[in-house]
């Protein structure tokens, strides 16, 4: 019921938004399941650019919260008008795994084909999410990253993978600090990433198929990570590490890249910190953008995601301004950027350190089973 | 005079809107901790897994909040005892006019001075740091528990304070008067014929700050970074992270169990004093 509850609120708060913004011609509305800077990307950058290129248009923001959370609000708003003739909400911006259920439960529809745009991104991410097939109804709007941030005046010789990074935190007890699972999605892909190295079948938990049982052979890699937690600092979020780190409290932990760069380019951080990606690697993800079945305004719509998906905005947007790494492939990105920024983003981690080492999340199911797995015998 | 017909008109929309966003949704909520949305049936799966997986989450909740209630009674009747009894026309000023403050302050952002203010290398620390009374090295983060139950005190104690305070200065002065010209100290003023007088106001104002700190998710979240934490966080990550209602609705049962109790002490209090809840 909760949920009812909650989602007739969420759809009353969409309405509103959208109710008031009526008296344009034409509104293109957008829902954003990300944090505040997704939104502001498209209040300040995406939307007025879009609204000056098509006279007549005026784009309608709402976010609805990072995290699968957000998306999933989206998700049950679009599901509360399925019997509709057209729905209300023309762009969405949704995480992984809910934009996997959003195709599965046949709420998008497939666009990429007819925009030009569609063929600058080829990464698997493009085709696949967390294990099912979203090739055609996604555009990667961008890429993030999880990466362990550190101070080098601390640190002058950073482990470089998961097994130097346990050796390091028995010798520097407390020096480590991450945010656990229920603070953040850094802790998160942190833990995601020690299965990684050390549950085994790696690449069955990334690419499936699913196994029910395959929790069973975890125990070892979770009373290690058990043991590590013993000689770690929990932080309070993800925001929450790095404000330990700017206060000397901790001098390494897991972050993602595009908020630490943010953070250091808002000189809200130490400008010394590094970061760097260990062996075996760390999850990342994108989140997409993608068309609604019976978008009221799905022509707008291709134009704007064309518009968002476009080497120039990709570069000046993406890149520049909010320091996420494309959406659509690097190459056709770099050229349409400047040398100086371009060799900014990948100053610590390199293109061929991300395309080694940089992960996706499990599969979703297998998903589920590790945060549970953790909550039962490394947090209990 | 107004009909019985009218006045049932009068407070309809009050009983419907109650109905509507609380009653209904509670109902429901409470019902569906006992729905198993896997195997499509009814029953205790949704508690037996908030039992093995939230049962220390569970015992952290009570133990935090009893704790913090008992110190907010504590430091509440310190504040209205000394604004009833207090002599020093300054410090009377002063704290009447400090004591409030907190009452203005959301949750959130509450939680937010104190991330600040309780780290490690924090504001309190470096203030205590700087005037000598501690080494740097021993500065410790109070981000755990104790963080918790210092923003909850501070936090509530102002309420309770305001409640207990205003009991108090509507006191027959005269029983003071009495008590103090046969001798009786302050404290003992305070302790036997104050508190006594003011004790039904006093466990309604820490009743309620139970109930308020019992839902409060911004403040565990923000400030505990450990394990255990309370059922709040839990019931937010259950639905966040597994879309797992069930779960998270059968910590809801727990949690209105927890504080069925105190309302039931509430509701009795209510009763003996004829009828009406005070």
């Amino acid at each position: 019921m909760t949920s009812k509850i909650a989602n007739l609120f969420t759809s009353a708060a969409l309405a509103l938004a959208i109710g008031s913004m009526a008296q344009a011609e034409n509104v293109l509305n957008v829902a954003s399941g990300g944090s505040q800077n997704m939104v502001d990307y498209v209040t300040d950058y995406l939307g007025p650019l879009f609204e000056e290129q098509n006279p007549g248009w005026e784009v309608n923001v709402v976010g609805t919260g990072p995290g699968n959370a957000g998306s999933q609000a989206i998700l049950e708003k679009i599901k509360a008008q399925a019997g509709n003739e057209t729905w209300d909400t023309d762009v969405v911006v949704m995480t992984q795994l809910k934009s996997g259920e959003m195709v599965t439960e046949g709420l998008l529809q497939k666009y990429v084909g007819d925009i030009e745009t569609g063929k600058l991104a080829t990464r698997d991410t493009s085709k696949s999410a967390l294990g099912t097939d979203v090739e055609g109804y996604v555009m990667p709007m961008f890429h993030s990253q999880t990466a362990i941030a550190y101070n080098p005046d601390l640190v002058s010789n950073p482990p470089a993978s998961f097994d130097e990074l346990k050796t390091w935190t028995a010798e520097n007890k407390g020096a480590f600090g991450y945010n656990g699972i229920k603070n953040g999605m850094s802790g998160v892909a942190f833990t995601a990433a020690w299965m990684y190295a050390y549950a085994g079948n790696t690449d069955q938990l990334m690419n499936g198929p699913y196994d029910p049982e395959l929790k069973n052979s975890w125990d070892q890699a979770l009373n290690d990570l058990k043991a590590f937690n013993e000689n770690v600092t929990f932080t309070p979020g993800n925001a929450g590490t790095l404000d330990m780190m700017n206060r000397g409290e901790i001098v390494m932990g897991p972050v993602w890249v595009d908020m630490f760069y943010t953070w250091q380019a808002d000189g809200r951080l130490n400008p010394n910190l590094k970061l760097l990606l260990p062996e075996p690697g760390m999850p990342g993800q994108p989140y997409y953008y993608a068309v609604p079945a019976k978008a009221e305004n799905a022509e707008a719509a291709r134009k704007f995601i064309a518009l968002a998906t476009s080497p120039e905005v990709q570069a000046e947007g993406i890149v520049k301004r909010f320091n996420w790494y494309p959406g659509i492939d690097a190459q056709h990105v770099e050229s349409a950027l400047d040398q100086e920024t371009w060799n900014k983003l990948f100053t610590d981690v390199t293109p061929e350190d991300l395309a080694a080492k940089g992960k996706p999340f499990p599969l979703g199911p297998f998903f589920d089973d590790i945060r549970e797995a953790y909550e039962q015998k490394v947090s209990n | 005079m107004i009909t019985r017909k009218a006045s049932l008109f009068l407070i309809a929309p009050a009983i419907i809107l109650l109905g509507c966003l609380f009653l209904y949704p509670l109902g429901y909520s409470l019902l569906w901790a006992f729905r198993d949305e896997e195997f499509g049936g009814w029953g205790l799966q949704n508690f037996a897994k908030a039992f093995a997986l939230y049962s220390n989450d569970v015992l952290f909740t009570l133990i935090i909040v009893t704790l913090s209630t008992a110190i907010i009674g504590v430091l509440s009747v310190a504040i209205g005892g000394y604004l009833t009894l207090g002599e020093n026309r300054v410090a009377l000023v002063v704290l009447r006019w400090l004591y409030r403050w907190p009452l203005f302050i959301p949750f959130v952002v509450a939680a937010q001075l104190m991330r600040t203010f309780l780290a490690k290398n924090g504001m309190m620390n470096n203030i205590i740091v700087s005037t000598g009374l501690m080494e740097p090295l021993q500065a410790a983060s109070y981000l755990d528990w104790r963080g918790i139950v210092i923003t909850f005190v501070w936090k509530q104690t102002p309420f309770v304070a305001l409640l207990v305070a205003g009991a108090m200065a509507s006191l027959d002065r005269s029983t003071i008067e009495a008590a103090r010209n046969l001798g009786a100290s302050r404290l003992r003023i305070l302790f036997e014929i104050v508190v006594p007088q003011v004790a039904t106001t006093l466990m309604v104002g820490l009743i309620l700050s139970y109930v308020v700190m019992m839902s409060v998710l911004s403040v565990p979240l923000m400030i505990n970074a450990q394990t255990p934490t309370m059922i709040t966080v839990d019931m937010a990550w259950r639905i966040n992270a597994y879309s797992d209602y069930g779960v998270a609705n059968a910590l809801g049962f727990i949690s209105y169990a927890m504080t069925a109790v105190i309302a039931w002490v509430y509701l009795r209090q209510g009763v003996r004093e004829g009828g009406k809840p005070a």
